[in-house]
């Protein structure tokens, strides 16, 4: 293509030498490939090849992940292919807007002609048009031109055709049509893939998708609605044999202050509030806060147990028996200390090495002033640190995990242009499968005695029931010849 | 559950005897030599004598009845299902699944035959149908039993949207046992073979047609399915499309056969090539129904 451009801008300072090559040749050739039926074939059969990709190949994931699997140099020529994120390369949108272009070119080219011949009539053909049809009969009929065209075109009408006549001298010309919303459907469908295209296209520009991980009892704000969600409730029912029957979150928004609705979604049954809608999509143990907390204090000189103590989060409790006040004041779910900014933090969401944090207050025995310490005590090494100047040891022995619900919080502006391509497509695929456009012609010219009628049809598709119909229609001209007998007879 | 699996088992039964009757009727058939008249070219007419008919006759009897007992399977699961979860959708898991759509295509084929009366076909459509009520049956005991379903799938969208993407398999099915057809008679002919068997078959130009005309059926039922996947995905996974290598096969599959569709407005497009095709395209239908689950991760890997 580029290389025929210096051409053209040539051609077109002298437009008289080659009028072949002006643009509007070009032009029209272009607008011939782009409407082309190969060009879509071609476009399918790439994009079908190509999305196999992204479906043996793992898409979105780590660097690390490629290379185990595939190798560094592989990984190096996925990176370049794009193949580790296939559906959004330049390439595929490419194919994808080709796709949009053809079907759109397509439209553009043929639908007028469909649209004029809804109107228009295509009564002047001559014998020679009829006798070179695929399907085609000669009948000769006893009785007069006007009277045998009259049965054809009842007969005709009855089955739903549109006909067209045109009486004239030495002839009657028949023409008949039925079933253009086949075609009509086609380019319907055609329109409907930029549709869906555009409605995606929005989507991706206007809307959003987000994973937020919510604890029972929390109101988050949701930046881009302007408005709060509280997460009144998380639980999970199960069936009779064990078996998750379905994961609930009771969500409620609030607005400017004041809740405005409350809903209990499911995995099936999302939220929807000022377009945004929010899935139940997980649920697990918070990594940073427990529910209860369960302790064993232990003298450290005996080794017994004095008491055991569930401590509810950050809720301090006073046992003045042993002179203690405790809180659990933090949680990690797996311990890791971060030596720079001296922190603690949980490494993963696994609960492999759980610690809480305790707060304690001891008074001693003799009046002093009270020891305070708030040691991290582990769940798998009970022994770890020792509390200066306590009495006591404490043992974590178990605890019960606040739940988390993960939502899923999305937009997508684009969602109902989606589904105004999906109707179109899925009406026009449906109209021009099952409705088949069908044309019929006919010339009855006087023959003698009677008249000889030829008839032709053709179809684009169902060439077995369109022959069933045509042969039908042949014996019916057939009766017309003894009806018009008997009533000569009669 | 055990009546349902009994009902399953008898008409898996049924219909190896029907797939047996079918061929037997191809093979006792003696080709019709009398030709057409000129200018009326012969529909789909079949000249039998002595035992064909008989044995076309039964073998549409024991078609029909094992889809009555392939139909009262279904009821039983899906009310088998009813008990122990409150859903009754009798296609819930791959056995229920292939059992549906072997279903789909006796139904299918039953009225082709009523409307077109070409028995021939029975022994490559039944046999495609058996096949898929066969490979139900090899899955292990335990993808065979109606487990509650997961949270996921919970859905009233399940009814709808998983029989008929499931509808649409069963058409390509008898498009590609069709196309199988044409490829063999065409064999057949090109190597100037008279064998009565072959005669027994429909004109090449039938087959062409009818195999045309099921995937007219699929294509149409297949993207309404896949729409109605993705509007449940819009409720269940927070957006419609997510390239999910099962609803990314789908759309190949879709691809595929609208390659075909266009291909055949094209001239040299029909018969010996489309016959190709279709198989091909039939092959991609079961590697999107049976190689998805079992060979490639995914949202769908529950089905």
């Amino acid at each position: 293509m580029n290389g025929e451009r210096p051409v053209v801008v040539e051609e077109g300072a002298a437009p008289k030498s080659a009028p072949s090559l002006g643009w509007q040749e070009i032009s029209a050739e272009l607008a011939e490939l782009f409407a082309s039926i190969k060009l879509a074939m071609f476009l399918f059969i790439v994009l079908a090849m190509t999305a196999t990709i992204g479906t043996v190949i793992q898409q979105g994931e780590r660097p690390d992940v490629y290379i185990k699997e595939y190798g560094e140099e592989a990984y190096r020529w996925f990176l370049r292919l794009g193949f580790t994120d296939v559906y959004h390369t330049w390439w595929f949108t490419s194919l994808l807007t080709l796709l949009c272009i053809n079907s759109l070119t397509c439209f553009y080219k043929r639908f007028p002609a469909i649209w004029r011949s809804m109107q228009q009539d295509k009564v002047n053909i001559g014998l020679p048009f009829i006798k070179g049809m695929k399907h085609r009969a000669e009948v000769p009929v006893a009785g007069s031109k006007e009277r045998v065209a009259e049965g054809i075109v009842q007969w005709l009408a009855e089955r739903g055709y549109r006909v067209l006549a045109k009486n004239e001298a030495g002839e009657a010309t028949l023409y008949a049509t039925k079933g253009i919303m086949g075609r009509v459907g086609a380019h319907m469908a055609h329109l409907s893939a930029t549709v869906i295209v555009l409605g995606g296209l929005i989507g991706s520009y206007y809307g959003f998708q987000e994973f937020g991980v919510c604890l029972e009892g929390q109101t988050y704000h949701i930046p881009k609605g302007k408005f709060d969600l509280r997460i009144d409730k998380f639980w999970i029912d199960y069936h009779e044999n064990g078996a998750v029957k379905s994961y609930n979150s009771t969500l409620t928004v609030i607005d400017q202050g004041a809740p405005v609705t409350t809903k209990t979604i499911t995995v099936n049954d999302p939220l929807v509030y000022k377009g945004i809608w929010f899935y139940q999509s997980s649920y697990g143990d918070a990594w940073d806060r427990v529910e209860i907390a369960r302790l064993n204090i232990k003298e450290k000189g005996t080794d017994k147990v004095v008491g055991t103590v569930d401590l509810e989060w950050q809720k301090e409790v006073s046992l003045d028996k042993l002179g203690l006040k405790l809180a659990v004041t933090d949680f990690v779910a797996d311990f890791g200390f971060n030596s720079t900014d001296k922190k603690v933090y949980s490494k993963t969401v696994e609960h492999a090495n759980p610690a809480v944090r305790l707060t304690i207050t001891e008074q001693p025995r003799v009046k002093a002033t009270p020891v305070q310490a708030a040691p991290w005590i582990f769940y798998h090494y009970p022994d770890l640190f020792e509390i200066q100047g306590s009495r006591y040891r404490f043992e974590l022995v178990g605890y019960q995990p606040k739940k988390f619900t993960g939502l899923q919080i999305t937009k997508d502006p684009g969602v109902n242009i989606v589904w105004i391509g999906s109707t179109m497509i899925v009406v026009g695929i449906t109209l021009s499968s099952f409705i088949y456009h069908r044309r019929l012609w006919a010339k009855v010219i006087p023959t003698g005695a009677g008249v000889t009628v030829h008839i032709g049809g053709n179809t684009h598709k169902s060439q077995i029931d369109f022959q069933k119909e045509f042969r039908k229609l042949t014996e019916r001209i057939k009766t017309i010849n003894t009806q018009i007998g008997q009533e000569a007879s009669g | 559950m055990l009546r349902s699996l009994f009902l399953f088992d008898m008409t898996f039964w049924l219909y190896l005897a029907a797939l047996g009757l079918y061929v037997g009727y191809v093979l006792a058939r003696r080709p019709n030599m009398q030709l057409a008249p000129a200018g009326h070219p012969s529909g789909p007419m079949e000249g039998e004598s002595g035992w064909a008919t008989q044995i076309g006759q039964v073998a549409t009897i024991v078609t029909i009845f094992g889809w009555v007992v392939n139909t009262m399977a279904l009821l039983t699961r899906a009310y088998e299902r009813m008990q122990i979860s409150g859903t009754f959708a009798p296609w819930s898991n791959q056995f229920e699944a292939m059992a549906y759509v072997s279903w789909a295509i006796i139904l299918g084929y039953v009225l082709l035959e009523l409307r077109y009366r070409i028995k021939a076909i029975g022994a490559f459509v039944v046999g495609i149908g058996f096949i898929a009520m066969g490979a139900a049956s090899l899955l292990p005991y335990r993808y065979q039993t109606a487990e509650p379903l997961v949270p996921a799938l919970n859905s009233y969208w399940i009814y709808i949207h998983v029989s008929v993407t499931l509808t649409s398999y069963a058409a390509f099915a008898m498009a590609g046992g069709l196309g199988l057809m044409y490829l063999l008679k065409e064999r057949a002919e090109r190597r100037g073979s008279t064998s009565s068997v072959l005669a027994a078959f429909p004109d090449l130009e039938t087959i062409d047609e009818l195999g045309y005309k099921a995937i007219m059926v699929g294509f149409p039922l297949l993207a309404f399915g896949i729409i109605l996947g993705a509007m449940w995905a819009n409720y269940a996974w927070g957006g419609y499309w997510s390239w999910d290598p099962k609803e990314t096969w789908s759309l190949i599959v879709w691809l595929i056969y609208g390659a075909y569709i266009h291909a055949r407005m094209t001239r040299g497009w029909e018969g010996r090539r489309a016959a190709i095709y279709a198989v091909f395209g039939f092959l991609m239908v079961v590697f999107c129904f049976w190689g998805v689950n079992f060979l490639l991760s995914g949202l769908h890997a529950y089905a």
